[in-house]
C-alpha cells in the first residue's frame, strides 16, 4: 500500500482520520501507533525490525539517563579532582553505550542492505587474484524503509547523549517516531525533537489542517500522475536500450529522469506532509525550489534536505570537529595557510558524508559513484570559491546579477543531470555507455527525435501525453516560482474566498482524472524512493 | 566581541553581523564557513567548540555566537 494507491488514499487514511476524532484524546497517540503498525505490515512482514530499534533506543537513553543521573547525585559529595573524574568516567560511559547503540542499529541496517553486496564484491577481490571463495550468504530481510527509519533511531540516541533531547521514558511515543505511517517508507528523515511531542499530543482534527493537507495532496498526485508516471517511459526506452542510443536521446534521458524523480520524490513527499498535516503533525520539508540553486553546495540544502540535513548534524559536523581532524587542521593552517587548511578540513569531512550519502541510497556502485561524483564537485566548488570572488569583485557582479545567477543555474543543472545520469543506470557499465554516446557517434537519431519519442512500441506515448507533460511541468515551476518569492500561493488560496479554494480543489481532481496517467497501457509506477 | 566580529568579516565582509539574526537560517553562513570560524574561535579564545555545540540556535547571530564562546570561557 503505497501512498499514492487508492487504498491508501481513499480507504486507510480516511478511515484512520475517523477513528483518530473518534477517540478520545488520551487515546489518539495509540490509534496513530496502531494504524502505523498496520500500515506496515501491509507492506513488509518485518515490523519485528523497527520494533527492536525502538526498545535498543528506548533502553540505551534511559541508560544514558541513569548513569548521568547517579553520577549527578554523587557530585556534591566530591572535592574538585574526584569531580572531574567522575565527569569523565560518565562522558566514557554513556559515549560507550551510545557507541554500541548505533553500531547495533548500523549492523542491522547492513545486514538488511549491504551483505550481499559486500560478499558479491570479496568474491570478485578474491577471483581477480584467481582464488574461488565462492562466499554465499541466504536470504536476508529488507524491512521496508529501513533507511529512513535506522537515521532516526541513530539521531535520537545521538541526541540524548549530547543533551540536546531529554530520555523518552515511553516507549510507544518512541514507536510512533520511528512508525509513524506517512513517513515510514519515504521519509522525510525527522528529529525526535521537532516531532515526537506533536505525535504525542492527540490534538483534534481542524478543518483548516484537513483542507490544507488536501490541498499538499493533491499537488503530489498532480507531480507524480501529470509527469512523473509519463517521463518514466522515456526514461525507461533509453536506458533499456542504452547500448544502441544516440547523444541527444541520452541528454534527453537524464533531463527526463532528474525531473520525474523530482516530481515523484517531492510528490510522494507532498503527499506524506498532507497526510501529517489533516492529523495537524508538522513534517520537516524535504525540498525547496531545488532547480532554483546556485552551485551543488545549494542544490544539495533544497534536495532532500531532511538526509542533507541528518548527515551533515551527525557526520560533517562530528568528522570536522574531532580531535584528530582539528588536530590537522591546526597544523595545516601553520604549515600552509588558511586556505589550504579550509580545502583539507573539507576534504577529510566530506569524503565520509558522500560516500555515506551514495551508499545510504542501496548496495550499488551506481550509488558510490554518485556519492564520490558530489563529493568531487563539493571540493571543487570549496577550493574555488575564494578566487570565483576575486573575479566577481573584478567584473563587479554579485551573486544577484540577473545574468551570471542564470548562468549559475544552468550550471548547476548540468551538474545535476550528469549525477543523475549515473544514479538512474543499474550498473557503472551501463552508466559509463551511456556517457559515452553522449559524445561519440551520432547525435541526433536519423529518423528523428520525434518520431522515437511517439514510437507506439517503445514509449507509448501520444503527443497529448507531452503536452500534458510540459503543462504540469509549467505548473509547478509557477509553484516553485511563487515559493521562492515567498509569495505564500497556498495560504492565499486557502485563506481565499471558499469558491476559489474549491475551484482549485477541482481543477486539480478533474486534472488528475482526465489528465493523470491512466489506461490500459499505464500502470502505477512504484516509488523510486520507498526501494531505499 | 570585536574580535569575534573581525574573524566573522574576514570569512564574509558582505554580512551585516551586528544585526543579522538568521547566519543559518538564511543560508548566509554554509557549513564550511562554520568550520573555518570554529578553527578561528578555537585558536583566538583558546576554547573548544564540540560537535554537540554545532546548533543552529549557537550560531544564528553574532551574539549566539559570542555567548557560546563567553560559556565555554567561564566552564
Amino acid at each position: 500500500m503505497a501512498y499514492h494507491e487508492n487504498l491508501y488514499l481513499l480507504v486507510f487514511l480516511p478511515l484512520i482520520l475517523i477513528v483518530y476524532q473518534v477517540f478520545p484524546k488520551k487515546l489518539r497517540p495509540y490509534v496513530l501507533l496502531v494504524f502505523s503498525c498496520l500500515f506496515f505490515l501491509a507492506n513488509s512482514k518485518w515490523i519485528i525490525v523497527p520494533i527492536l530499534l525502538t526498545v535498543l533506543i528506548w533502553l540505551a537513553g534511559m541508560r544514558i539517563e541513569k548513569i548521568r543521573l547517579d553520577a549527578e547525585q554523587k557530585l556534591p559529595e566530591l572535592d574538585k579532582a574526584g569531580k572531574k573524574e567522575l565527569k569523565a568516567e560518565t562522558e566514557k560511559r554513556t559515549h560507550r553505550i551510545m557507541i554500541i547503540g548505533n553500531l547495533i542499529i548500523l549492523g542491522i541496517l547492513f545486514y538488511a542492505q549491504y551483505l550481499h553486496f559486500t560478499v558479491d564484491n570479496v568474491n570478485r577481490v578474491f577471483s581477480v587474484f584467481g582464488i574461488d571463495l565462492a562466499l554465499k550468504v541466504g536470504k536476508t530481510f529488507f524491512p521496508i524503509g529501513i533507511s529512513f527509519y535506522s537515521l532516526e533511531a541513530i539521531g535520537y540516541l545521538i541526541d540524548v547523549y549530547w543533551n540536546k533531547v531529554q530520555a523518552d521514558h515511553n516507549p510507544f511515543r518512541l514507536g510512533l517516531f520511528i512508525l509513524f505511517f506517512p513517513q515510514v517508507m519515504e521519509g522525510p528523515i525527522a528529529s525526535y525533537k521537532d516531532t515526537a511531542a506533536q505525535l504525542w499530543s492527540g490534538e483534534g482534527l481542524k478543518v483548516d489542517n484537513i483542507s490544507a493537507g488536501l490541498f499538499r495532496i493533491l499537488l503530489g498526485l498532480f507531480k507524480k500522475m501529470m509527469v512523473a508516471d509519463r517521463l518514466a517511459r522515456v526514461v525507461g526506452c533509453v536506458y533499456n536500450n542504452y547500448t544502441d542510443m544516440y547523444g541527444f536521446m541520452v541528454i534527453l534521458g537524464a533531463v527526463s529522469y532528474t525531473i520525474q524523480l523530482y516530481m515523484e520524490f517531492s510528490g510522494s513527499i507532498d503527499i506524506v506532509i498532507g497526510s501529517a498535516e489533516m492529523l495537524g503533525i508538522k513534517l520537516p520539508e524535504n525540498f525547496r525550489q531545488p532547480f532554483m540553486a546556485q552551485n551543488a553546495a545549494d542544490f544539495w540544502r533544497r534536495w532532500h534536505i531532511s538526509l542533507g540535513t541528518w548527515f551533515r548534524t551527525y557526520l560533517f559536523y562530528a568528522v570536522s570537529m574531532s580531535k584528530s581532524v582539528k588536530a590537522i587542521n591546526k597544523k595545516l593552517r601553520k604549515s600552509r595557510g588558511k586556505y589550504a587548511a579550509m580545502v583539507g578540513t573539507s576534504a577529510m569531512a566530506l569524503l565520509p558524508v558522500w560516500l555515506a550519502t551514495g551508499l545510504w541510497h542501496g548496495p550499488s556502485w551506481t550509488y558510490i559513484f554518485y556519492g564520490f561524483y558530489y563529493f568531487c564537485i563539493l571540493l571543487a566548488e570549496t577550493a574555488i570559491q575564494p578566487y570565483m570572488e576575486k573575479l566577481e569583485d573584478r567584473l563587479q557582479i554579485t551573486a544577484k546579477t540577473p545574468w551570471y545567477a542564470a548562468l549559475n543555474i544552468v550550471r548547476t543543472w548540468i551538474v545535476i543531470f550528469t549525477g543523475e545520469l549515473f544514479f538512474r543506470a543499474k550498473t557503472m557499465r551501463q552508466a559509463l555507455v551511456l556517457f559515452k554516446h553522449i559524445f561519440t557517434g551520432s547525435f541526433f537519431p536519423e529518423r528523428g527525435v520525434w518520431t522515437i519519442l511517439t514510437d507506439q512500441k517503445a514509449i507509448l506515448l501520444e503527443k497529448a501525453d507531452y503536452l500534458a507533460i510540459l503543462g504540469g511541468i509549467i505548473v509547478i515551476v509557477i509553484i516553485d516560482i511563487c515559493r521562492e518569492k515567498d509569495l505564500k500561493l497556498r495560504e492565499k488560496i486557502l485563506q481565499g474566498p471558499i469558491a476559489l479554494r474549491w475551484s482549485v480543489y477541482y481543477l486539480l481532481i478533474i486534472a488528475l482524472l482526465v489528465f493523470g496517467a491512466y489506461g490500459s497501457g499505464f500502470q502505477a509506477v512504484e516509488l523510486i524512493y520507498a526501494g531505499f | 566581541m570585536e574580535k569575534l566580529l573581525e574573524i566573522l568579516e574576514e570569512i564574509d565582509d558582505s554580512i551585516d553581523y551586528e544585526n543579522e539574526k538568521a547566519l543559518i537560517d538564511d543560508h548566509l553562513l554554509n557549513s564550511f564557513a562554520i568550520i573555518s570560524l570554529i578553527s578561528e574561535i578555537e585558536e583566538e579564545f583558546d576554547v573548544e567548540i564540540s560537535a554537540s555545540e554545532m546548533t543552529v540556535e549557537n550560531f544564528n547571530s553574532a551574539e549566539a555566537i559570542w555567548n557560546l564562546i563567553q560559556s565555554k570561557l567561564e566552564d
